[in-house]
């Protein structure tokens, strides 16, 4: 064991913690991390960074307590440990609080091909290769249209990490994984008025972006929307970009916690073997998606990852389970415990989450919409959804659609519905499914939506 | 944390090919969080942070790294390497550094580090039993305390070398209301940079009995409206429209990148006259307060626009350097792990002259926004949005039915000149602002304000 990797502190914070409490668990991550940001071809930002942490979990009889250092000398790692003590006496003694062990596991085998989830090369990569690449997608987008004014955004961000569970019922694993992620804002202009608009690439290295591609789809979300004005308030049918619907997606996904619906706070509270959508839609948390960015082979308190239904033809089947939920509800873990790093103690949430796609081309989407918006970005989704009553208001902008085309660009506008709703009211499914980071994986393929509410003059 | 040599060696070892600044930052932060659901302390979770950022400027471009250690071995490592991605004719002589010490100039009484856990779930639990009692209709009720003690250690090649720590404690209550298989929430937060005396006039209940009351009077709620209506804009979190119908697009990161609506707008008149509008750090116990911002700079009051007239951007070191304005001690960070951006601290309309109730008089139909669920902004284009959370129908100038949670959404600089009245009630909300995504602690605030006209993201046709 090489000494001062993670491995070797979280077996050290093992045995000091076992000193104190028998039944513990040890996160660690450690992570390398190159940023580049890229402003008229100069280097606007450059950054550097290794990082290393710890997260500790005790249980004393039903009662659990946390703590998380970054530094890793003995005495602060005792100090962490006294300090995830005393948060476990304060705590609520729950039964249903014990490590998880393989009964808990609903999946149980290691289906991920752990070789798939980083790129071999992506140590081989310099530091000018990636600002390189960087500056090529900037002059890309700038050569593509002259109404371009402005990248106001050019980021690569590129992150290897090793993931380590150690818990005192046995269990000790760990994984490596690789990610690059590049973003490009657009501001375009012409006489009369300004638009922006923004595209990325996720991959688990560099060589995967297809950066003509990624310089093309932001220059058109920006320029195409230009001379946009609101339009009058009404109801219409939407066909909602994957930009759109992946979000929305992201905010069922929050409410099919099994955490949210144990604590009343899910609209899908009962709802178990009921039809939710019109059409037999299927929805997937599957972790162990082949080129999935969020794939893994264990979750965040160690649980074997795995493939679930969540909507079966429309059907709501189950929802997402750590240990403690499944055991609260009789059920096993379907893996679905995260954390946001080794900061966070262990929560419910997703891993590669979406919508099947359908067959649909977004082009015979349109061209069967008499009167309709093409919702092509919505901007407040954090202050405009409350998951919890299910209530939808956000801020759009898009396009008309106007006798199958697509006509004069909107903004300033705001959609409203509520959760139900917008399921019962989605009329078709794209072809087109598109995955986006934001913790997790979401995606969605491009929705038809019809009869909602647009809000203008 | 360090010793001053140490630190010059580290500042000349970053510039030894040259650049126009090299700084260190070094952070301890301890932090408590407790939360409460389901009548039960789920989470009580304490973290321990220590590292250094080193930063070096060259022209326009930032070299940052950090790493998680304070080794001098490994700091000087860092510095080495992070000095070798420069190769500039540019020297700088690294000043001399004058040690300065400075204490959060308000008296902090009662510390986290003195607070023991238990204590801190007492509270939570008063809260949920508050607001539980408050009705029967309360399903859930969340409530989560968290705390932070940071020390920081900043030296620079300008000559700083400064210390400075402070404390903040926030409570946020999260309740949950059901009727006839309607489910309604309530929220209500509460922060201050601060130690725990924040509770001496405040209590825990005071918060959560009033989320308690926002989410059972939204079990009645109708639909919200649809289209453009007159909004009358509630006192404290109110100020969110500020902060994103403007406060973004002042930040001077947003004008060198010609990404802002307000660039080339100084001495020029882009509000309604009543509007005066400040940005001030300074201000003691305030949620966004600080004695120095993430570069060491001590910051004072910086009024924005006065009587509808810009008159200042708010700058870090990088931008006022570039652009010429004006230094406003507002480069903020996250962490050691984060280059400082310009940013906003506690920003907030000041107080007029107009009468609350007379301001929901003047209009005939139209919306009482009371409290916000936060917002978002395109500063490049200045269109903007924000959550009602709380709101209200106004008919024939009284207040009536309870409307459903809806987005507001308007143009920054349309907006601003459409604000007709401005209260005498000016009042504070503490909440957190998230871009380049680094999160930290804003204060928002206003006196109730009348917007003209305002499209309002309801259902109802």
């Amino acid at each position: 064991m090489v000494k001062e990797n993670i491995t070797y502190y979280c077996k050290k914070a093992c045995s000091l913690t076992g000193k104190k409490v028998s039944e513990y668990e040890v996160y660690g991550a450690e992570s390398t991390h190159n940023e580049a940001e890229i402003f008229n071809g100069n280097i606007e930002s450059l950054s550097f960074s290794g990082e290393k942490g710890i997260g500790i979990r005790v249980f004393k009889k039903g009662k659990t307590g946390y703590a998380y250092t970054s530094n890793l000398e003995e005495n602060e790692i005792i100090a962490c440990i006294d300090k995830a003590v005393e948060n476990a006496d304060i705590s609520t003694c729950d039964i249903y609080n014990y490590l998880p062990s393989p009964k808990d596991y609903l999946y149980s085998g290691d289906t991920v091909n752990r070789k798939t989830l980083f790129s071999d090369n992506f140590e081989s990569f310099t530091i000018e290769q990636k600002i390189e690449l960087a500056k090529k997608l900037e002059s890309c987008a700038k050569s593509i249209d002259k109404r371009v004014s402005a990248v106001s955004d050019l980021i690569y961000d590129d992150v290897c990490s090793d993931t380590v569970i150690m818990n005192s019922n046995g269990f000790d694993d760990s994984y490596k994984s690789t990610s690059a992620f590049i973003y490009i804002g657009i501001i375009s202009r012409d006489n009369s008025d300004t638009s922006t608009g923004d595209y990325f690439g996720y991959e688990r290295d560099l060589s995967f972006f297809k950066i003509e591609e990624i310089a093309e789809m932001a220059v058109k979300r920006s320029t195409s929307l230009l001379g946009a004005k609101k339009i009058k308030s009404g109801k219409m049918d939407l066909l909602l970009h994957p930009f759109v619907s992946a979000q929305l997606l992201q905010v069922l996904a929050g409410i099919l916690a099994a955490d949210s619906v144990q604590k009343g706070k899910s609209i899908f509270k009962g709802h178990l073997g009921k039809k939710i959508f019109a059409l037999d839609i299927n929805i997937i948390d599957d972790g162990t998606l082949e080129k999935g960015l969020s794939s893994k082979p264990f979750d965040a308190e160690g649980v074997p990852k795995g493939r679930t239904v969540v909507f079966e033809n429309g059907i709501l089947q189950t929802y997402l389970y750590n240990t403690y939920t499944a055991r609260k509800d009789s059920r096993l873990s379907t893996g679905n415990s995260v954390r946001a790093s080794y900061k966070s103690p262990p929560q419910t949430g997703i891993s590669n989450f979406y919508l099947e796609a359908g067959k649909t081309t977004v082009d015979d989407m349109i061209a069967k919409t008499d009167k309709g918006f093409y919702v092509t970005d919505i901007i407040g989704v954090h202050s405009g959804i409350n998951p919890i009553s299910g209530q939808i208001s956000v801020g759009a902008k898009g396009l008309l659609i106007e006798k199958g085309s697509l006509t004069v660009p909107v903004k300033e506008v705001t959609i409203a519905t509520d959760i139900f709703s917008f399921c019962k009211s989605i009329t078709d499914t794209g072809n087109d499914l598109k995955f986006f980071p934001s913790g997790g994986y979401a995606g969605s393929p491009s929705l038809l939506v019809e009869d909602i509410t647009v809000s203008g003059n | 944390m360090i010793k001053l040599s140490l630190a010059k060696k580290i500042l000349n070892i970053l510039l030894k090919n040259g650049g126009d600044f090299s700084e260190i930052f070094i952070q301890k932060r301890i932090a408590n969080s407790l939360s409460l659901e389901d009548r039960k302390l789920e989470n009580a979770s304490s973290g321990f942070e220590l590292g250094c950022g080193l930063r070096l400027i060259r022209g326009d471009s930032t070299f940052f790294a950090y790493i998680d250690s304070l080794t001098e071995e490994k700091i000087l490592n860092a510095a080495k390497i992070l000095g070798s991605a420069v190769n500039s004719s540019s020297e700088v002589k690294v000043l001399d550094l004058a040690q300065r010490k400075l204490e959060q100039r308000w008296i902090i009484k009662d510390p986290p580090s003195k607070k023991k856990q238990a204590a801190k779930k007492e509270m939570l639990l008063k809260a949920d039993s508050c607001a539980r009692e408050y009705s029967g209709s309360i399903i859930q009720v969340t409530g989560s305390l968290s705390d932070i003690e940071n020390e920081e250690f900043i030296a620079s090649s300008e000559g700083l070398f400064i210390q400075n720590s402070s404390v903040k404690v926030f409570l946020a209550v999260n309740v949950v209301a059901e009727k006839k298989g309607q489910i309604r929430t309530g929220y209500k937060s509460f922060g201050k940079t601060s130690g725990y005396e924040i509770f001496d006039n405040t209590s825990p209940e005071d918060i959560s009995l009033r989320a308690a009351i926002i989410a059972v009077k939204m079990l009645d709620a109708v639909n919200a409206p649809a289209g453009a209506f007159p909004v009358v804009i509630g006192p404290a979190f109110g100020g969110v429209i500020f902060h994103e119908a403007c406060g973004h697009g002042l930040e001077a990161d947003a004008i060198i990148k010609d990404a802002s609506v307000f660039k080339d707008r100084l001495n020029k008149k882009i509000a309604n006259s009543r509007v005066t509008a400040i940005d001030n750090p300074s201000m003691p116990y305030h949620w966004g307060s600080y004695t120095a911002d993430g570069e060491g700079y001590p910051p004072g009051e910086n009024i924005l626009i006065e009587n509808g007239v810009l008159v200042n951007y708010i700058t870090d070191y990088k931008s006022a350097k570039k652009t010429g304005f004006k230094r406003t001690g507002n480069g903020r960070r996250q962490s050691y792990r984060d280059i400082p951006l310009p940013r906003m601290s506690n920003t907030y309309i000041a107080c007029g002259n107009d009468n609350p109730d007379d301001i929901i008089k003047s209009v005939s139909r139209g919306i009482y926004a009371k409290e916000f669920s936060g917002g978002q902004v395109d500063p490049a284009t200045g269109d903007f949005v924000f959550g009602i959370s709380e709101g209200y129908l106004i008919i024939n100038g009284v207040i009536a039915e309870p409307v459903k949670g809806a987005t507001l959404i308007g143009n920054g600089p349309r907006i601003l000149k459409k604000i007709e009245y401005v209260g005498n009630n000016l009042d504070f909300a503490p909440g957190f602002c998230g871009k380049a995504g680094q999160s930290i602690a804003n204060e928002v605030g206003q006196p109730t304000i009348l917007v003209s006209s305002m499209t309002v993201g309801g259902t109802s046709v």
